[in-house]
């Protein structure tokens, strides 16, 4: 059996590299596969470590200030609050699904994905959740967002006292637990896996 | 790992599921015997819907560089920035890197994109023959930059959030916050709906 190159539609015979290698297409050089060791049992133990952590990242106060004495703290939510409280909905919406909800709903979904992988039980909605998670992959900004906390900290550091909280510590924990999980979620072989089990 | 050089799933009669990729015979089935997606060989009117969305995001782009996106209240004075007052701002209080990271987020790379993506259609329409291997990079790092672009934005959320003290210190969003998230959107959503593909089909020496 073949496959194709996503970019380039090449038809190629499946590569098998080792885990830790990579599979480019010849023609133009998309990473085709990258498979990785117990990629399904890391990403379920990463995946159960970021749903534990997004519960302070959002609830514990992040970055706080101090100007003439006032001290206001901020959370991931207060953005997206403050926002609203100014009309502005559209941007509010924008801020709260890709910084709260669409992290959260990514962690979710790889967490259900590869524990029915991990115990090899078939499930009707694996497929779409598999799905989901591919296209709202590069929806959940956490990333951008901590680069947007650096900059509205270094405008702040001129004009106002600076206070880093325990939610901030958290965010930083569940950015490293986000990035491990891209790393160690080796599509290829989850949807090999899936194609497997719901065949049976 | 090559077959034959130049042999495209699409010539010998398969097609490749957007999601799982499982390739398909074209001539039997429509729906992916995985996924259960409908299947087609491109992206479906790849070009007409991110000519669409290219043309919504320049219109996004004109207020969202000429409309204030925060104005900043200091013990009863009030400022209005635009996103690039900001960065003027930044030069002027000796924080070189942080307004290139702006400038780059905010400015480069939104125009970056609308012209590249502009480019990369006008070589499928215009069936140029280039190095379809560097305009696939050139896509993939379009589609890649993209979500940095937010940065802006969750910055000024997370000011608005943490400067509200009323007069004394106040940041409040304005309109040009909303064309410029529009702008990121329709722009990420463009790079998604571009099927790469199209700038090999027409390449006669495809090396």
């Amino acid at each position: 059996m073949y496959e194709a190159c996503p970019e380039c539609d090449l038809l190629l015979n499946p590569a098998a590299p080792e885990p830790g290698d990579k599979a480019h297409c010849p023609r133009c050089g998309y990473l085709l596969q990258r498979p990785r060791k117990q990629s399904i049992e890391r990403t379920l133990a990463l995946s159960l470590a970021g749903l534990i952590l997004i519960v302070p990242a959002n609830l514990l106060p992040m970055v706080g200030i101090k100007i003439f004495g006032n001290s206001h703290d901020g959370t991931l939510w207060s953005g997206v609050s403050a926002l609203l409280k100014e009309d502005m909905w559209a941007v509010a919406l924008l801020v709260l699904f890709s910084s709260v909800l669409l992290p959260l709903v990514n962690l979710g979904l790889a967490f259900l994905i590869s524990f029915h992988l991990f115990i090899q039980k078939a499930n009707n909605h694996l497929v779409r959740w598999m799905r989901w998670l591919q296209h709202l992959n590069e929806w959940a900004m956490l990333e951008v967002y901590a680069l947007g906390i650096i900059v509205a900290c270094v405008k702040l550091a001129g004009m106002a006292e600076l206070r880093f909280g325990l939610g901030l510590y958290a965010f930083v924990a569940l950015l490293i637990v986000n990035a491990l999980l891209t790393i160690e979620l080796d599509i290829y072989l989850f949807w090999q896996r899936i194609g497997q089990l719901t065949k049976r | 790992m090559l077959l034959k050089p130049l042999k495209t799933a699409l010539t010998q009669g398969f097609m490749r599921c957007h999601d799982c990729g499982c390739l398909i015979k074209s001539k039997t089935e429509t729906l992916c015997p995985v996924c259960g997606h409908p299947v087609s060989a491109r992206k479906p009117h790849s070009i007409q819907r991110t000519v669409a969305l290219i043309i919504s995001a320049l219109c996004l782009y004109v207020p969202a560089n000429i409309f204030p996106i925060m104005s900043v209240t200091q013990l009863g004075i009030a400022e209005t920035h635009t996103i690039v007052g900001g960065i003027a701002t930044l030069i002027q209080s000796d924080m070189i890197p942080i307004a290139l990271l702006v400038l780059v987020a905010s400015i480069l790379v939104p125009l970056m994109k609308l012209l590249g993506l502009t480019m990369l259609l006008l070589c499928v329409h215009y069936r140029w023959q280039v190095n379809a291997r560097l305009f696939t990079q050139l896509y993939r790092i379009i589609a890649f930059v993209g979500r940095w672009s937010m940065l802006d934005i969750f910055m000024i959320s997370i000011l608005v959030a943490l400067v509200d003290l009323g007069g004394v210190a106040q940041v409040i969003a304005g309109s040009a916050a909303t064309a410029f998230a529009g702008v990121v959107v329709l722009t990420m959503f463009a790079a998604k709906s571009f099927d790469p593909r199209l700038l090999w089909d027409h390449q006669i020496s495809n090396e």
